[in-house]
């Protein structure tokens, strides 16, 4: 019950947050119930105000007269019964007012001497307890001032519904039997009827006021947001290709302005993307061209250059050493070229995925065994590293293996023969690879521009690996496509560590990163002397 | 004697290297230089293999595979220029075998050749049953009850390699080394497209194969998972 309550509560805040109609009506609607409410309670009040006073008003000379009246009969009691000059009393009470009021007399408190006259009332009330504050003022204002007070008289009954009364007291002096308070009380419910009457009147009228202007902001809004909402779907269409789309313009209002410029937004942007698209498929289309054209004469040479390569021990040894040059110039130009043209593919947006399944510790492995010989060249022992089962990642393997390649690749160049570790590890969401060497490492300076297009750590440096200085570029470029990245980490003297970081799914955002940068064993070697930074022993043996 | 390669390229200087190549490694090359003489080539000669370029004048590359395995199954290289993957595809889906992208090194060209003109075939016996089929080891043959389902020798090769161990599944890996001879060689697409094409002949239904299926996340087994 609470859950759906709560459910209830929860579509209510979408409804609200989702809709501009729905706000704004509501707002409207909120205001003005409280703007009619105020106005209602403020008429209310002020005619409730006028009608009793002009009530009271009147009722006070008429009760003024009655006393007058009565107190003139007890002026003149001569001989008679008070009793029956009381009731005379009563009578010319009675015959000076207008509507009849109910009566009373009592002896006013504090007197000593016995009561010679009854106390006597007529009419409701023997239902009204008259404050003590009512009757002490009667006694503090002395003879011949007419107090009031506003009370409730208790309907006949006795069910405790009330109406309203007002009651006027003065004190009379009866000879002979002392001071007596007369009382006169009139009934106010005609009054309070009309009062109902017209705070009804006032609810219904508001009521209808607030439906009213509900139903006219829901139809001046919905003028309004119509178009807007056509607007937003539109441009959602834009949004997601459909370049045609546009709005109707209808009219000289601000809402044909909008349609208008939207529409002239909506031109522009169509355009510029056909304008770029035309530009990136001519970049395609040289970039093919430039491909063929080149590599056709290359093959040639390439061959040419491999025939002489293989014979060169049955050459003189200057012809020798040129065959070797030309051998290793060709086979660098041609990596130079084949990274030129993947980057050029890159920035023409001419790139796609094509993934399927792979486990990516196998393909460390492969990986590992294509550099294996360099590797043994070097004396770089390789490692892998990684802990728990692995399901197979969606990749673009292609792409992975050339990253993967690369870093090894750098490891083994800048790790000056010490151990090159390979991580893998994954959680649900993420996979990462990270490539850890204990070599010469990257100053900070250095480590800005580490993926810089063309930009090599140490120029002078002997290249085994035939670096174009493209190859992190391009790294960052295929890990960008599969919506991952490749960071760093590196100290001079302790190595570098770089990390590739995948989503499970290409284009799912990165929500986690399975390993650590700095690694682990970067901070436990916090204190040790850089030439001891190598690999702990642990390591090895967590080797999968 | 020595094995014969039609050599199917427009650029006269590679055609005449290749051939310098080829004929240092004791094959015996001949050449064409667009589509259609490659075809003539093809039909008077009879050759071994065909290396085609596949960005030639005249007829393309992609048309003329397409010719020469409609009448042969003789292997057939594509020599690719382009870094675009369509490409291989493409070529690959003609009928091709195998592909060589250039530049290329002489090793390579020449190691992806032997691989072709020599398949390394499983030891067996001298038929295997697979499913409905019956494969005849010793006279490159595959028949479905009497029906005899002309192969080319990688497409034997292929249902040979999967037949000849039915309980392992083989990852595109392992196939790409025992068919192709490749090692760490990712190119994935040669078996997948090879597969389709294998399917498309031995199977009844391609869409649902009982002879060669797929292993989800793995690779390809013969005979039904299970």
């Amino acid at each position: 019950m609470r859950l759906d309550w709560r459910a209830w509560l929860e579509s209510l805040g979408r409804l609200w947050r989702g809709s501009l109609q729905v706000r704004t009506v509501a707002l409207t609607v909120l205001l003005s119930t409280i703007a009619v409410t105020a106005i209602g309670f403020y008429i209310l009040t002020s005619v409730r105000t006028n009608l009793f006073e002009s009530r009271r008003d009147q009722l006070v000379s008429e009760a003024e007269r009655a006393v007058l009246a009565a107190r003139d009969e007890f002026t003149n009691v001569g001989g008679r019964d008070l009793d029956a000059v009381q009731f005379d009393a009563f009578e010319a009470i009675q015959s000076t007012v207008s509507t009849g009021p109910s009566i009373g007399m009592f002896r006013a408190p504090g007197q000593s001497g016995p009561a010679v006259m009854d106390t006597l009332y007529v009419g409701a009330l023997s239902r009204i307890a008259l404050s003590d504050g009512f009757t002490r003022s009667l006694v503090d204002g002395g003879e011949g001032r007419l107090s009031w007070q506003s009370i409730a008289i208790p309907a006949e009954t006795g069910d405790g519904a009330a109406s309203p009364g007002l009651a006027f007291g003065s004190l009379v002096d009866v000879p002979q039997a002392g001071r007596y308070e007369l009382v006169i009380v009139y009934d106010l419910s005609d009054l309070q009827r009309t009062l109902d009457f017209v705070a009804g009147t006032l609810v219904a009228g508001g009521a209808a006021l607030i439906v009213l202007i509900a139903i006219v902001s829901y139809v001046v809004v919905r003028l309004v947001v119509g178009p807007v909402r056509r607007a937003a779907a539109t441009s959602e269409k834009l949004a997601a290709g459909r370049l045609e789309e546009r709005l109707a313009e209808r009219g000289d209002d601000e809402l044909a302005t909008l349609a208008r410029s939207f529409n002239r937004m909506a031109d522009s942007l169509q355009s510029q993307i056909r304008r770029l698209a035309e530009l990136s498929r001519l970049q395609q289309r040289f970039v093919s061209d430039v491909s063929h054209e080149l590599r056709t004469p290359l093959t040639t040479i390439r061959l040419a250059g491999d025939v002489l390569y293989d014979r060169r021990e049955d050459f003189p040894p200057a012809t020798a050493r040129t065959a070797e040059l030309l051998h290793d110039q060709v086979q660098r130009f041609e990596t130079l070229l084949a990274d030129l043209l993947e980057m050029s593919r890159y920035d023409a947006g001419a790139v796609e995925l094509e993934t399927e399944p792979t486990n990516l510790v196998r393909l460390v492995e492969d990986v590992m065994e294509s550099v294996r010989p360099l590797a043994e060249e070097r004396g770089t022992e390789l490692r892998i590293v990684a802990p728990g089962g692995y399901f197979e990642v969606e990749v673009d393997a292609r792409r992975i293996r050339r990253i993967v390649q690369n870093l090894l690749g750098n490891a083994i160049d800048h790790g000056e023969g010490r151990p090159v570790i390979v991580y893998v590890d994954s959680d649900a969401s993420s996979v990462a690879i990270a490539v850890r060497d204990y070599g010469v490492g990257l100053e900070p300076a250095q480590l800005e521009r580490v993926f810089d297009r063309f930009w090599r750590a140490d120029p002078s440096r002997q290249r085994r690996t035939g670096g174009t200085g493209l190859g992190l570029a391009i790294s960052q470029e295929d890990a960008g496509l599969h919506g991952g990245e490749i960071d760093v980490w590196s100290e001079p003297g302790r190595g570098s560590c770089f990390r590739l970081t995948l989503p499970r799914v290409p284009g799912d955002g990165l929500r986690s990163r399975p390993l650590d940068l700095p690694p682990d064993d970067a901070i436990e070697l916090q204190e040790a002397d850089p030439a001891d930074a190598e690999p702990s022993e642990t390591d090895a043996e967590a080797r999968a | 004697m020595s094995a014969r390669i039609l050599v199917v390229d427009d650029d006269p200087a590679i055609s005449e290297m290749i051939g310098i190549v080829l004929s240092g490694e004791g094959f015996d090359p001949s050449f064409a230089a667009d589509g259609p003489a490659a075809l003539e080539r093809f039909r008077e000669g009879r050759p071994d293999l065909v290396l085609l370029d596949l960005m030639l004048p005249g007829i393309d590359g992609i048309e003329v595979c397409r010719s020469i395995r409609a009448e042969s199954g003789v292997p057939i290289i594509m020599l690719t220029a382009k870094g675009d993957p369509a490409d291989v595809v493409d070529g690959l889906e003609s009928g091709a075998d195998d592909y060589v992208v250039k530049p290329f090194n002489p090793k390579e060209l020449v190691a992806r050749i032997r691989a072709r003109l020599r398949p390394a075939l499983p030891e067996t016996g001298e038929t295997i049953g697979i499913g409905d089929l019956v494969i005849d080891v010793v006279g490159h043959e595959v028949r479905r009850g009497g029906t005899r389902i002309p192969l080319t020798p990688l497409e034997f090769q292929l249902l040979l390699a999967l037949a000849a161990k039915p309980n392992q599944v083989f990852t595109r890996e392992m196939l790409l080394e025992q068919v192709w001879g490749y090692h760490y060689k990712a190119d994935t697409r040669l078996v997948n497209v090879h597969v389709q094409r294998l399917r498309a002949k031995v199977e009844l239904d391609p869409d649902s194969p009982r002879i060669v299926t797929t292993v989800r996340g793995v690779g390809y087994r013969a005979g039904a998972v299970g």
